[in-house]
């Protein structure tokens, strides 16, 4: 982590800003934008170092083991794959039946706005549950559908101006 | 003083001469009051749910609210009340779990279940509800009291003796602080908010080409704040909470008291006896309360012990872990007093204390037209400064919190008490899903979505690994504040780079700083 | 009611009305979106809002607001440049977005002629801003300080600022110690707190300059302010340059003249018509409304383009 934190000091923030730490402009010298984000990164690798003294000190704390590493990791690939689905679901939809217009002009018209969003939430909750209750129950699909059914009401159906995902990034 | 008094009555009328949600015989009914008593029950309803917690509600309701109630100043004071009524249902409904079936509904109310559970399992469950309630809210009630006559004045001090080098240092003295008391070890509070910081730093700044981005054009807005916040908040916690569900379904699971007691309800004497405990326990809940990073657990803590200690003192009364009135209301009274002060480096400073704190200045931050710190509480001359009157109607609203609290909060406590039932297994995979909704509604892109993903990781990791969570939200809030002031004390003095050390005030402010990071991590 | 029918109708056969080629037969192919280049909640963010309220009730246009603030509005442009040129997108921003910044970062994507300027709405009203009753309360005040040794605290919101505050210095002999801070409202907030002394304030001042708590020193803009009528203008006091602008919408580059001129013409009818709402935000909190489209604003905005690239040079020297 310091080392990583000292790449960064010389490497990334400097390269990355416009002005670097000072910068002389209109006759005056100023701070420039890569000083606080370079002071951070310092704070980082002087903490670092305090951890480290730290540990020495006492115990090692507990580090994730490979189970809850590989449980996170599923986690992560459920809601990647939700989110897949939410994305591709609704421009997939007007590409396979035949309607004459992009999705980004049908963004805002039901019920290809739903699509995405009802296929991928009801997947995400469902394919949670399931995977905490170790079993694959109706339930969990059903609570799914009323989640979803909710947040369609709350956000869709009540406000004009509000797009549900993924309809704001057509 | 007039002019102060005169800022009160408008504060009072900004309540309940605002927009009116219905009309009823031609009275109309201020929708700020509605929020209120709806963020109440929400508040109590998620205290006494296990898994879920008054921030959580805060962060899922805040960009809902902001849809509801758009960005006008109008929209300050119904979305401040709900998210009020939140912040004091949820200190109110922790105390439900904890007593009916030995399970804190919230991390400050572990203390309630010591001897809360045990006056259930006698069979007078009535009675620790009722303690808890009016402990709860008296020390509430104090601690809203303190922050009405501090915030101000504070305020005032500040604008009048510090100028801007010290209003860089005194930010610098907060994150310091907050990073030593939070945590095991100041090396991983500092770590938290070394973080906070770099991220927020991302794409901000002075220059036009924004910094850090890697040249990605998504990163050209920042990170925005609410995925941030949220991610390492809220995603960090519920990751970490399913995987403990994953590996015991039932490690939140309720084993409810079916016992009951012809005596139950409030015993007479009960008032008398508990009476110094939560007084006691309000002054050291508002005292902690006041400094920001230190957590109702630790008032409650506190509180508890001195009270056992005090007991102790007197062998007839019933020593304190037996179902013993103390208990509780020392715990209720101290954990229910830090959130009011918690207010003061709030409005009068910009500076959050605790997750609810973060949450309302998200929201002030979100509407706009609110900016807390200092410069809320000025008083120009001829002219009506309407964010003083939107802090009174906010104090308006605390302190109609506090009476519903009073009167009928023991009843929805009651109401509320099968809610610990409900499977976490199955609620917070639907939280999940509702919190990263509500953050793409409010940011209309799918980046923010991934980002809170992101950062729900970041949170999950800094869990395991020990690093305290909150350090790294108040950090990323204040990055920007620190930056700005610094960069303004260093131009207007003229490129001095010993600005910081310019003046007595600020010298002093640092080295308390720099105590905070030797001294108080040292202690645990 | 046929009037307001007609669009709707249109928009739902979705005729392409390129070919028709008459702006008021036009409508959008699809529900618009509509960058904001402002933080939600601002003066500016409301204007847009109610603008694009207008605009959905007076032609039945579906309008979806989306904030991209920041980086003085080219963080909308980097991201509206990437938007199709049909009518389904643009943006609101200032117009120096599109003159002085995108000179200053110089990404030849993002510069004026990548984009299609659709309608002015306002015009800055920019003022030197003290607190009334100071000790800067008047540009003799300020200069008098200025030479008796005392540094003078100018807070700015924008680089162009900036440069302007930097180059009336040279001008008139102050060396300005230049504070930037966040936004209009940055600079009233540092002026109340006293932790600066004066600062430019592109129209935020109104309030509180009527209700005599502040008092413009000078004006950034040609014409006299209509708070503060006899302050003296800025090239009085030795600038070459004015800190003019306009709040206005843009649109992709290569947007088809015809979707141009519906769009120019529907945020006109909105902003001039005194029964909306967004007319009576322009009247009361940006000295009403000023609508300038067409060849009349490209015009301007080739000008200001000009007088950018100037203050640039004039700066760097």
């Amino acid at each position: 982590m310091i080392t990583l934190a000292v790449l960064a000091l010389v490497f990334w923030v400097p390269q990355d800003t416009v002005s670097g730490y000072l910068v002389s402009k209109r006759g005056r010298v100023s701070i420039g934008d890569a000083m606080a984000p370079g002071l951070s990164l310092g704070l980082m690798a002087f903490s670092g170092g305090l951890i480290l003294l730290e540990a020495r000190k006492r115990e090692a704390d507990i580090h994730p083991n490979g189970r809850s590493l590989g449980f996170l990791l599923v986690i992560l690939v459920i809601c990647l794959m939700a989110f897949g689905a939410m994305i591709w679901t609704g421009p997939l939809a007007v590409a396979l039946f035949g309607v004459d217009d992009s999705y980004r002009n049908l963004r805002d018209t039901a019920p290809w706005k739903y699509f995405g969003f009802i296929l991928g939430g009801v997947g995400l909750v469902a394919a949670l549950i399931s995977l905490v209750e170790h079993r694959v129950t109706l339930r969990a699909a059903l609570l799914g559908v009323a989640g979803v059914g909710a947040l369609i009401g709350v956000f869709d159906l009540a406000f004009d101006d509000l797009l549900l995902p993924p309809n704001g990034d057509q | 003083m007039t002019e102060m008094l005169h800022y009160v009555w408008l504060g009072i009328l900004s309540v309940f001469q605002g927009p009116a949600i219905l009309e009823i015989a031609g009275v109309g009914l201020p929708v700020a009051l509605v929020m209120l008593v709806a963020g109440l029950i929400t508040g109590i309803a998620v205290g006494a749910t296990p898994g879920l917690a008054g921030p959580m509600a805060m962060a899922i309701s805040l960009p809902l609210l902001i849809s509801a109630f758009g960005f006008t100043p109008d929209a300050l004071l119904p979305v401040f009340g709900f998210l009020i009524g939140i912040m004091k249902g949820a200190t109110l409904g922790g105390a439900v779990p904890a007593i009916l079936f030995n399970l804190p509904g919230t991390p400050d109310a572990m203390m309630t279940t010591l001897d809360g559970f045990p006056m259930a399992q006698r069979g007078q469950p009535r009675r620790a509800l009722r303690i808890a309630q009016l402990s709860s809210v008296a020390g509430d009630t104090f601690s809203d009291l303190v922050l009405f006559i501090c915030a101000p004045f504070l305020a005032v001090v500040v604008e009048a003796y510090l100028d801007l080098p010290e209003k860089t240092a005194l930010l610098i003295l907060s994150i310091s602080f907050v990073a030593a008391v939070m945590g095991r070890s100041v090396g991983k509070g500092l770590l938290s908010v070394s973080l906070g910081l770099l991220v927020a730093y991302i794409a901000t700044g002075n220059d036009l080409s924004p910094r850090l981005t890697l040249g990605f054009d998504v990163l050209q807005s920042g990170i925005p704040l609410i995925a941030a916040v949220l991610g390492v908040l809220i995603v960090g916690e519920i990751f970490a909470t399913l995987e403990r569900l994953w590996l015991d379904n039932h490690a939140l699971d309720v084993i409810p008291v079916e016992k009951r007691s012809t005596q139950d309800g409030l015993q007479p004497g009960d008032i008398r006896r508990i009476s110094p405990y939560v007084g006691r326990g309000a002054v050291i809940g508002a005292l902690i309360g006041a400094l920001p990073g230190v957590g109702s657990t630790l008032a409650a803590t506190l509180s508890y012990t001195m009270a056992a200690r005090r007991i102790k003192r007197h062998p007839q009364a019933q020593p304190l872990g037996t179902g013993a009135p103390e208990g509780i209301a020392a715990t209720e009274a101290a954990n229910s007093a830090v959130s009011g002060a918690n207010l003061i480096p709030v409005l009068s400073l910009g500076i959050p204390g605790n997750a609810a704190a973060v949450f309302l200045i998200l929201a002030a931050d979100s509407i706009g037209g609110f900016n807390p710190g200092p410069g809320v509480f000025s008083m120009p001359d001829g002219a009506l400064n309407p964010q003083l009157v939107t802090v009174f109607g906010i104090f308006t609203l605390m302190s109609l919190g506090n009476v519903l609290n009073w009167t009928v909060g023991g009843g929805v406590m009651r109401a509320m008490g099968g809610l610990a039932k409900i499977p976490a297994t199955r609620l917070l995979p639907v939280v999940l899903l509702v919190s990263l909704t509500a953050i793409y509604v409010q940011e209309t892109s799918m980046f923010a979505i991934w980002s809170t993903l992101a950062f729900g990781v970041l949170g999950w990791a800094m869990r395991k690994l020990a690093v305290p969570v909150l350090p790294f939200v108040i950090a990323f809030i204040l990055a920007g504040p620190i930056e700005r002031s610094a960069r303004e004390a260093f131009a207007a003095s003229g490129a001095d780079p010993w600005f910081l050390f310019s003046s007595p005030t600020s010298v002093i402010l640092l080295l308390l700083a720099l105590a905070a990071l030797m001294f108080l991590g040292r202690e645990r | 009611m046929n009037i307001f029918l007609k669009p709707l109708l249109a928009a739902s056969v979705l005729i392409s009305s390129t070919s028709v080629g008459q702006a008021e037969d036009w409508a959008p192919p699809g529900p618009i979106t509509m960058y904001v280049g402002f933080a939600a909640g601002g003066g500016a963010d409301t204007q847009a809002r109610l603008i694009a309220q207008g605009i959905e009730e007076k032609y039945g246009w579906t309008i979806i607001p989306q904030q991209l603030p920041g980086n003085s509005g080219l963080t909308l442009a980097t991201e509206l440049v990437k938007a199709p040129a049909d009518g389904t997108a643009f943006g609101m921003v200032v117009s120096e977005t599109l003159t002085y910044s995108a000179q200053a970062v110089g990404d030849p994507a993002l510069q004026l002629d990548k984009f299609t300027a659709l309608a002015t709405t306002a015009e800055f009203q920019s003022g030197l801003v003290a607190m009334a009753g100071g000790a800067f309360d008047s540009w003799d005040k300020v200069k008098a300080t200025a030479e008796a040794g005392t540094p003078i605290r100018f807070a700015t919101a924008s680089d162009r600022q900036a440069d302007m505050a930097w180059h009336l210095g040279q001008k008139t002999g102050i060396d300005f110690n230049i504070v930037e801070v966040r936004g209009g409202a940055g600079v009233m907030d540092g002026l109340r707190g006293g932790d600066v002394d004066i600062g430019w304030v592109a129209g935020a001042q109104s309030k509180s300059v009527r209700q005599g708590e502040m008092t413009n020193i000078a004006r950034g803009i040609k014409a006299p302010l209509a708070d503060t009528p006899d302050a003296p203008a800025i090239t009085d006091l030795g600038s070459d340059f004015y800190l003019d602008g306009y709040f206005m919408f843009i649109a992709p580059g290569g947007l088809d003249p015809v979707a141009r001129e519906a769009l120019g013409n529907a945020i006109r009818a909105v902003a001039e018509d005194s029964a909306t709402e967004a007319n009576a935000l322009l009247t009361k909190g940006f000295g009403g409304p000023s609508i300038r489209t067409g060849e009349d604003l490209d015009a301007y905005m080739a000008e200001a383009n000009a007088a950018a690239a100037a203050l640039i040079k004039a700066v760097s020297e």
